[in-house]
């Protein structure tokens, strides 16, 4: 029983930090640009397959196709998603939700299609090639790797949010967007700001994921699915509701997997979901705040 | 007991205390006459060609789910980003009943009717209590939920492969008269979910769906029970889409899952509506009829028609008039008809 | 026929409405004025449903209201107008009118066409038959102002609860709207809750006028009573006009 609890205990702290880079892009943009990005599963891909391509075929070192990565997504995120999709379809929301998942849909397809399973693609970002044996589990070094990369990136995060001008600029327009325009905030410019932001997480955590969890060109469905739910868990688009929802996820993912049949992960974390929104119907940080 | 009158332009029925007009307007019939009798009339054309047969039929049945999901969207004034969740659960009622049990396509029916009532019940509360956005997702969320539910009990569901060999509707010798029996049947089918939508949509319930549509609060003080509509709403259009599950089951035979229920299936349903502009009650047969056709297109193309489709759908959303959309190619001047606006961002 | 005793209604920490009492009998018409932000919308709001008070009891006609559901509260007889105005934006006039006509008490067993018949009766009521089939979207504001009152007319109140009907409205129009309102007192013999900002509209209809401020209540009596008390008149436009009339 003992050790049920300790397996317990560590999956939730560490999943709940891979969880935190997934929900953090998520949440960024549903609390600044007030926008569901039903495209976000995207990063994911593009992250992966755009290392690999640069890798394989323009045979770049590891760092250079990384970076290279990042400008690609960038350009994409910025030019395809908020040009193309979010700032033309502002008020109908029924179509940006739409063509941003047909994006998605179409760039997983692609990525299928020119890298079938059979090409074999994996990224060499493991940092520690090593297993930890604590309490009678296994677990990979990598894998604690990303939990603490999780939540470096997410303490950056914070404090960029809390401690910086540019952060309280940012929090402003989360807030009100006509009162940040009256005190002359460039909206636009913030936009961008956040949409970049909100690419890094998810990058960051694909690259220290890939040994572990693998690469697969529908890999962006259920890390979107989880991401959703941790956003609608702790109130859309509140950065400390994210966290707090993160680890409960991972608790209750960790709790299922343990205790029950590690099957049921997805379905008791939705069931969990949707009590929560019985009492609360915001979530548990509900408001319209980004912090 | 039910007394019928014949006006000049009306019909009256009165029984007791209630009663029911229905207005006569051979003006407005004119043009929707022609289009039955056209889709009445197109297999004969076709004939010779059965994949195209069948692409009709899944082109009137991507209308059938089309069109309870307008009307569910129009009810509970938020959009559904999930419809295909009723057609999963109607089709497994549908087959496993059919496989394991032997029960009969009638048996069946009326199974999936009891079974879709049921979970649509117990998922209703969230029309009410979940704001817009919320809503939207949970409803995103529900069917990817199932698929993994499939997935989890696979020895039942059978995961990728899917159900086989469930028993036909209809089953004729000549294979031919098969597939022609099966578009007329799904012809049917989705012409009597237009009516029906077309009845409530021009009664008293549909005004008052629309005013819920516009603005639940005033409509709250006008002294409309708005939950109440909201759960119907929510329940009666996932009872016919589960229908079409059944209908799938029994005259397509294999049922997977992994067809119906992820996000590609869901594009494409969603696409419709959208397509079908602000009227997209009747717009959904003109936008699922191009979908279809531009589906079967592009399987032509080979495996990279899996990315083309998408990007066709976004060029078709971008580019086709999304105000009236394709209905708005033809329009009618009756100005009393209300065209909902779709919100999905709602408190 | 209303009895508000001792309402009180927090948001946070702001006391919008605190032990607010009084009551209106049967026809008259109650005048509920005093500067912004002293919680008259949000005393109408409690009357409606919209809100449910967090201390205090609302009584119509004996029935305790304070804790009912809108249309609940609507279908025992009390309607309301909106100070901005919130027509159903894409439903022609005809059709708003019909969303009440429908709904406002019970007539289950009307038909379509009934309904549609009663709903141009309270539009021509009010001026509005012309536009019948205008999109509420392309109404002025005078027409809108009207639409508002034949939706809450056509729901067959006893008690009419308008909030600032006269906003926006220049002189002439404002004297239409005044008619009207009187017109269909006398006509439909309902009883009339008014919240209003133009005095001059206040002092000619309401027989007694109730002032809020900050939330609480702070005179009561006849409008010429009100106008001269100094109380008043420091709350409206502070203390030195009070000294100096």
């Amino acid at each position: 029983m003992k050790e049920i609890l300790i397996h317990i205990a560590l999956y939730t702290v560490l999943w709940g930090s891979i969880y935190l880079l997934i929900s953090l892009g998520f949440s960024l943009i549903c609390g600044v640009l007030r926008i569901f990005h039903l495209g976000y599963g995207v990063t994911f891909v593009l992250a992966a397959y755009l290392v690999w391509t640069f890798m394989e075929h323009a045979h770049l070192g590891l760092l250079p196709s990384i970076l290279l990565m990042v400008l690609v997504q960038i350009g994409f995120a910025l030019i395809v998603f908020y040009k193309g999709i979010f700032e033309r379809y502002l008020e109908e929301e029924e179509v940006l939700l739409s063509l941003s998942l047909l994006v998605f849909v179409a760039i997983a397809h692609l990525a299928n299609y020119l890298f079938p399973v059979t090409a074999g693609v994996s990224l060499p970002t493991t940092v520690v090639d090593d297993v930890l044996t604590v309490g009678g589990s296994t677990i990979a070094y990598q894998m604690i790797v990303a939990a603490a990369v999780g939540v470096l990136v997410t303490v950056l995060y914070v404090l960029f949010f809390l401690k910086t001008r540019i952060g309280l600029i940012i929090r402003a327009v989360s807030q009100n967007l006509l009162a940040a325009r009256l005190m002359g905030v460039n909206v636009n410019g913030m936009y961008y700001l956040a949409m970049v932001l909100s690419i890094l997480p998810p990058t960051i955590c694909l690259l220290v994921i890939a040994p572990f969890w693998g690469v697969d060109p529908f890999m962006g469905s259920p890390l979107l699915m989880t991401a959703m739910l941790i956003a609608i868990l702790g109130g859309l688009g509140n950065l400390k509701g994210s966290i707090v929802a993160s680890y409960l996820i991972g608790f209750i993912h960790a709790t299922v997997s343990f205790l029950f049949v590690s099957r049921f992960m997805g379905l008791a974390a939705l069931i969990v979901t949707l009590v929560v929104m019985i009492y609360r119907r915001g979530g548990i940080f509900a408001g319209e705040t980004l912090w | 007991m039910v007394k019928l009158e014949l006006r000049r332009d009306r019909i009256v029925a009165r029984w007791g205390d209630w009663k029911s007009e229905w207005v006569i307007e051979p003006r407005y019939w004119r043009n929707p006459t022609i289009a039955i009798t056209a889709l009445f009339l197109l297999p004969l054309l076709v004939q010779s060609y059965p994949h195209i047969l069948t692409m009709i039929t899944t082109a009137n049945l991507y209308a059938a789910i089309a069109i309870p999901l307008a009307l569910q969207i129009l009810g509970t004034a938020r959009v559904n980003f999930g419809p295909q969740l009723y057609l999963g659960i109607g089709g497994y009622t549908a087959a496993l009943l059919n496989l394991h049990w032997g029960w009969s396509p009638s048996l069946t029916f009326l199974a999936v009717i009891v079974v879709c009532g049921v979970i649509a019940l117990l998922i209703s509360p969230t029309t009410w209590i979940a704001k817009g956005l919320y809503f939207s997702l949970i409803t995103l969320i529900l069917p990817l939920t199932f698929l993994d539910v499939t997935f989890i009990w696979g020895d039942i569901f059978r995961g990728e492969v899917g159900l086989v060999g469930m028993s036909p509707l209809l089953n004729f010798t000549k294979v031919s008269w098969n597939y022609l029996a099966y578009y007329y049947l799904s012809l049917i089918l989705m012409l009597l979910y237009l009516l029906v939508s077309d009845r409530i949509v021009r009664s008293r319930l549909g005004v008052n769906l629309a005013a819920i549509n516009e603005n639940e609060d005033v409509a709250r003080m006008m002294g409309v029970n708005v939950d109440r509509y909201k759960v119907v709403c929510y329940v009666f259009p996932s009872i016919l889409t589960g229908i079409v599950g059944w209908f799938i089951v029994h005259t397509f035979r294999t049922f997977a899952g992994v067809t119906y229920l992820p996000l590609e299936f869901m594009t494409k349903v969603l696409i419709i509506v959208i397509v079908g502009g602000r009227a997209f009650l009747y717009g959904a047969i003109p936008g699922a009829y191009l979908i279809s056709i531009v589906e079967d297109s592009l399987r032509a193309v080979g495996p990279s028609n899996y990315f083309l489709f998408p990007l066709v759908l976004i060029l078709l959303i971008v580019f086709l008039p999304r105000g009236e959309g394709l209905w708005g190619l033809y329009r009618k001047r009756r100005p009393r008809d209300y065209f909902p606006k779709l919100h999905v961002r709602r408190e | 026929m209303l009895e508000i005793t001792s309402v009180t209604k927090t948001f946070g920490g702001l006391a919008a409405v605190s032990e607010v009492s009084f009551s209106v009998k049967k026809g008259e018409v109650v005048g509920l004025i005093g500067p912004n932000g002293a919680g008259k919308t949000t005393l109408l709001n409690l009357i409606c449903g919209i809100y449910k008070p967090d201390a205090g009891s609302i009584r119509f006609e004996g029935t305790e209201i304070a804790g009912l559901p809108p249309n609940r509260i609507c279908r025992l007889g009390i309607s309301r107008t909106y100070q901005i105005p919130q027509p159903f934006e894409a439903m022609t006039a005809l059709n708003g009118v019909l969303v009440s006509v429908l709904n406002g008490k019970k007539r289950r067993r009307m038909s379509l066409s009934d309904a549609v018949f009663e709903a141009s009766y309270y539009l021509e009521f009010v001026g509005l038959f012309s536009k019948r089939d205008t999109l509420a979207r392309n109404l002025n504001l005078y027409e809108l102002r009207m639409l508002e009152l034949a939706r809450a007319l056509a729901t067959t109140p006893k008690l009419l609860l308008l909030d600032e009907t006269m906003a926006g409205l220049n002189p002439a129009e404002a004297e239409r709207a005044l008619e009207m309102i009187w017109n269909a007192q006398e006509q439909f013999d309902f009883t009339i809750l008014w919240i209003e900002h133009v005095m001059k509209i206040i002092m000619k209809a309401a027989q007694r006028v109730v002032v809020l401020q900050y939330g609480k209540k702070i005179a009561e009596g006849p409008p010429e009573e009100i106008q001269g008390d100094p109380k008043i008149i420091e709350a409206y436009l502070g203390a030195r006009y009070a000294q100096h009339p």
